[in-house]
């Protein structure tokens, strides 16, 4: 390698991420594996179980599309593009919910519990809502 | 040698942009196949929300959470390949998607284990379901569900597999260094997001 290529090779390492960056996302990684199987064998009450193991995976994804996947040192069509699909997965999940949830029951399979009755706020639609406005957050 | 400049860019870095880019909109696209059965399983899941806790504990979240973190751990050696491809060490990278594809085909036989169980215990999709002690409306869904979700994400697996051999391979032989290492890149991004899913995936279905 000639100076110049060395030059321009050590240019690149100071722009891209050290191996350190890596190592300390993938201890991230298994904390935050640990702390889901942890807080998963707790009843939280509710639907709060759901709510911290989707927030929990949001912050793994997060970590590894960022630092693995290097969004966090990309240009902005490479975002765009994964935030864009990110959103209509959030749109297609909140139609097929709330379809479902404001459906006449007799239109709904044989022997769901999930939702007694349409005009029930606290058992049926009040349930998932959250759980929607959730994945709206965490994704 | 180099990176080959294609005639219709104008400069490496336009190149480059597009390369990736490219790949970004293919995992979009790979984002939105799998959204699909997400979808499928948060349906399920609000219809027969008793059930899917039954049918859950039925899962190994021994063999899950093993998984989860062999899978996190390859995630990371793919991502140190492409450092030290950018870096001149290509032998290094080669060595590191072998470490990789190792960790592929761990996951995959611990998947083979589960399966087999569920096979056994006749937890098994749609009208093929007939096991003994799940008898709650609903249940065949949680394991067609889990067996589409699981299903498409293993083959998943097997592509990536195919994809770190074959980089793998040229890594060893030297071909990457700093001007070149965006087939590393690319193939450990295909990598990361087989990874992304299954971090979804196991909360979803292990830890009901």
């Amino acid at each position: 390698m000639d100076a110049n290529a060395a030059a321009a090779a050590d240019a690149k390492h100071h722009r891209s991420p050290s191996a350190g960056r890596y190592v300390a996302v993938w201890v991230a990684l298994l904390v935050l594996t640990a702390t889901t199987y942890l807080t998963a064998r707790v009843d939280l009450g509710g639907s709060w179980n759901l709510v911290v193991a989707l927030v929990i995976a949001a912050v793994k994804a997060s970590l590894v599309v960022l630092f693995f996947m290097h969004l966090w040192d990309s240009r902005g069509t490479n975002r765009l593009v994964f935030l864009v699909s990110v959103f209509f997965v959030i749109l297609l999940i909140a139609g097929v919910v709330g379809d479902m949830a404001t459906r006449f029951p007799l239109a709904r399979p044989p022997e769901a519990t999930g939702l007694t009755g349409a005009g029930e706020e606290p058992e049926g639609p009040g349930r998932d809502p959250a759980h929607g406005a959730q994945n709206q957050r965490v994704r | 040698m180099e990176a080959r400049l294609a005639h219709h860019f104008r400069a490496i870095e336009t190149q480059r942009h597009a390369e990736r880019l490219g790949m970004w909109l293919f995992l979009a696209t790979e984002v939105l196949l799998f959204a699909g059965l997400f979808c499928g399983y948060t349906l399920y899941r609000y219809l027969y929300p008793e059930t899917f806790k039954l049918a859950s504990a039925h899962l190994d979240v021994f063999l899950g959470t093993v998984n989860t973190v062999v899978l996190i751990s390859s995630s990371l050696t793919v991502a140190l390949a492409h450092h030290f491809a950018h870096r001149d060490r290509s032998r290094m990278a080669g060595v590191l998607l072998f470490v990789s594809v190792l960790a592929g085909l761990a996951f995959l036989g611990v998947k083979a284990v589960e399966y087999t169980h569920k096979f056994e215990e006749g937890l098994l999709p749609g009208r093929y379901f007939h096991a003994e002690g799940l008898t709650a409306p609903g249940a065949s869904m949680f394991f067609t569900v889990y067996f589409l979700t699981t299903g498409l994400h293993a083959f998943h697996v097997v592509v990536g597999m195919g994809v770190l051999v074959w980089i793998g391979v040229r890594a060893w032989r030297g071909e990457f260094h700093a001007n070149h290492s965006m087939p590393v890149e690319l193939g450990g991004l295909y990598w990361h997001l087989v990874d992304l899913v299954w971090i979804f995936l196991y909360p979803l279905l292990y830890l009901v």
